[in-house]
């Protein structure tokens, strides 16, 4: 068990005052973040990161806080989505199914202990995943050359376009602005500039922290200045929140299949926490037959998908970590911020850098039992974060937006940049093209450039050589199968298909 | 979905219209590129080689886009749009004084327009503002050590 004496050693890491207090406190802003309507955990990670960068923290107290809003938010998002029926995310949108029809029959306590519950079984059986694939994996990826590092990140281009649910032209077109906008600026290898409008400050390419505030958070104002009420009143919590044995009884396999699909989803770029969610809805709905009360307030369709994409985002670090490729927007900002704090993602990762590795993950046990503690007797506190009205919140949410992107470079120039790309955002949105491939684009661009080049220019400019060895080979057909898989997946959940989810962004 | 529908018939417009767009940025971007001469080659594949094959992604997703068009979500109202151009300003001003006026003034000034925006009570979104000017400036610049501009008005 070479895995468990090095978590043991991450908990050293982990239980040092300082990234308790950073765990605990992401946690805390992820919960909330992840409750709370228009703000998400992409906009907070972005928020935070030029924040992290100014105050010369070391890299994993950066990443235990970083990553605790993302797993954090998973909870949050199950309180609003089972009080009001708002799903912030994708992939809470199952939960609301049962979870506000529990709400509705005067059982909110009960959906909500549920749900943190679940969410504490699929956080922590995926760390336990995480710690014990994450070094296989890596083992295994020491092996990528260039050629397979561009066929890798090109299968994360097409399985986040089409498993996102959307249509594929959209997805290609705004990976394609991606992309885009990673190429502006000066070229590394030959220092010429590109699309860069003439503009000085355009030579240094574009900050994914300006592009990601500006896409999403200002891009979300624009959004909910559209929408004419004023708030949403939280329903009527009654009673305790606590789980009974009878609900934990009946709920408990539901939780532990559910985290292992999660997980197993998860891992797969592109898929996460939507596709979790679903499928293991529709699994435990088929499981439970007709005894199931699905669709009427089912316990067992709130704990399913509750699991799985608590363990779907846990999954989704593995890739992240040990290849250095992510599969959403929200893992692509937290690639950006380790990019940032001089980290390299990779194979080597968990060798070079131990202490954020194992760290990391020590860290997120000690996120996780907060997480339960505070969503238990906790809750009522955080439920009162709904009825802070709009008019305070947004506009403090983007007065923080603006700091931060000040923050990136101390200039005004980003601010004007950020309003741009808050209006192309929101005109995005308007017709329909999913915003996180732009920021996968962005941050992968660059390595995807620099690793096509080198591999062919190993070769002596044989473009052949991207297709050569049988690793690069899989990838390809990886890539080609997820172009096809959304398909048969969606024939599976094919009792869902009336849900829309095109509106929202993944977790 | 029938074809009589007036309502998809103008989205399927549309749509038609944004991969028309689509397929002139991927013009652009490809009319651009050639432009990337360098004077020796530091590697076979040259600069040239991303900015193509997004310009191919994006004409090919704006022709794909142009021959299947789709119903899409309604645009907003005037009354929304007059809101949206309102606060996309107050942030370009926002940008543009930053510097001028300085943190405390141009904070509270976009919370306030921001807050007014949301349809929050007139003094409360100036107590707001400045409420929030002050604790984030606190938090930031004493707590943090994050420099926030103080404005160069003020210290003349």
């Amino acid at each position: 068990m070479d895995s468990l004496s090095h978590l043991i050693s991450g908990f050293g890491v982990a239980l040092r005052p300082f990234n308790i207090l950073l765990a605990v406190g992401g946690v805390g802003l992820g919960t909330f973040v992840g409750m709370l309507p228009g703000i998400g955990p992409i906009n907070a990670i972005a928020i935070l990161i030029p924040v992290t960068f100014a105050s010369g923290m070391p890299a994993e107290s950066a990443l235990i806080l970083l990553v605790g809003i993302y797993y954090g938010s998973q909870y949050g998002n199950s309180i609003s989505t089972i009080l009001l029926n708002v799903p912030g995310t994708a992939s809470a949108v199952v939960t609301a199914i049962d979870g506000h029809a529990m709400t509705r029959d005067g059982r909110a306590g009960d959906a909500l202990a549920i749900s943190a519950v679940a969410s504490f079984i699929g956080g922590t059986l995926s760390i336990f995943g995480l710690v014990l694939f994450a070094p296989i994996l890596a083992s295994w990826a020491i092996r990528f050359g260039p050629a397979e590092y561009f066929a890798l990140m090109v299968f994360a281009f097409s399985a986040l376009s089409s498993f996102a649910g959307g249509s594929m032209s959209r997805a290609l077109a705004s990976t394609g602005f991606g992309l885009w906008l990673a190429t502006v600026g000066l070229d590394p290898n030959s220092a010429i500039p590109r699309y860069t409008f003439g503009q000085i400050q355009l030579l240094d390419g574009m900050d994914f922290v300006v592009v990601t505030i500006g896409l999403f958070a200002v891009s979300e104002v624009f959004q909910l200045l559209e929408e004419s009420d004023a708030g949403q009143r939280a329903a009527a919590m009654s009673g305790r929140v606590a789980i009974s044995m009878r609900d934990l009884a009946a709920t408990g396999w539901t939780m532990v299949r559910g985290s292992l699909t999660g997980f197993l989803v998860g891992v797969l770029p592109g898929a996460g926490g939507t596709i979790a969610s679903f499928l293991a809805y529709s699994v435990e709905e088929r499981i439970a037959g007709s005894t199931g009360r699905f669709g009427r307030g089912d316990p067992r369709g709130v704990a399913g998908p509750e699991s799985a994409n608590n363990a779907a985002a846990n999954g989704a670090l593995i890739p992240l970590l040990t290849l250095g490729v992510p599969g959403s927007g929200t893992t692509a900002v937290l690639l950006g911020a380790l990019l940032g704090l001089g980290v390299t993602p990779g194979p080597l990762l968990l060798e070079q850098e131990p202490d954020l590795f194992w760290g990391l993950a020590a860290s997120m046990y000690v996120g996780n039992a907060f997480l339960l503690l505070m969503n238990l007797p906790l809750v009522g506190l955080f439920v009162r974060a709904l009825t802070i009205p709009r008019w305070i919140l947004i506009p403090g949410v983007s007065a923080l937006a603006f700091i931060a992107v000040y923050a990136v470079n101390t200039s005004t120039f980003d601010l004007a940049l950020m309003t741009i790309f808050g209006l192309v955002g929101y005109v995005m949105r308007k017709f329909d093209f999913p915003l996180a491939p732009v920021v996968l684009g962005l941050v992968l661009g660059p390595l995807m450039e620099k690793n096509l080049r080198r591999a062919i220019a190993l070769s002596g400019g044989d473009g052949s050589v991207l297709f050569d060895s049988p690793i690069a080979i899989a990838l390809w057909g990886l890539a080609l199968v997820s172009l096809v898989a959304p398909i048969v997946l969606r024939r599976w959940t094919s009792d869902l298909r009336g849900v829309d989810t095109s509106e929202l962004g993944e977790s | 979905m029938s074809a009589a529908d007036p309502r998809i018939e103008a989205d399927g417009r549309r749509d038609r219209a944004a991969g028309f767009v689509l397929l002139l940025a991927g013009a652009a971007t490809a009319l651009e590129a050639r432009t990337f001469n360098v004077a020796f080659m530091t590697d076979p594949v040259g600069p040239k080689a991303l900015p193509f094959l997004v310009a191919a992604a994006l004409a090919a997703a704006g022709v794909r886009l142009m021959a299947s068009p789709r119903a899409s979500v309604p645009l907003p109202g005037s009354a929304s749009r007059h809101r949206i151009v309102l606060a996309a300003g107050t942030f370009m001003v926002y940008g543009l004084a930053l510097p001028w006026i300085g943190f405390f003034v141009s904070t509270t000034f976009v919370v306030a327009v921001l807050g007014g925006l949301f349809r929050g009570p007139k003094l409360g979104s100036v107590v707001a503002g400045a409420g929030l000017a002050a604790i984030l400036w606190l938090l930031f610049v004493p707590v943090l050590s994050l420099p926030l501009p103080v404005g160069v008005l003020w210290i003349r």
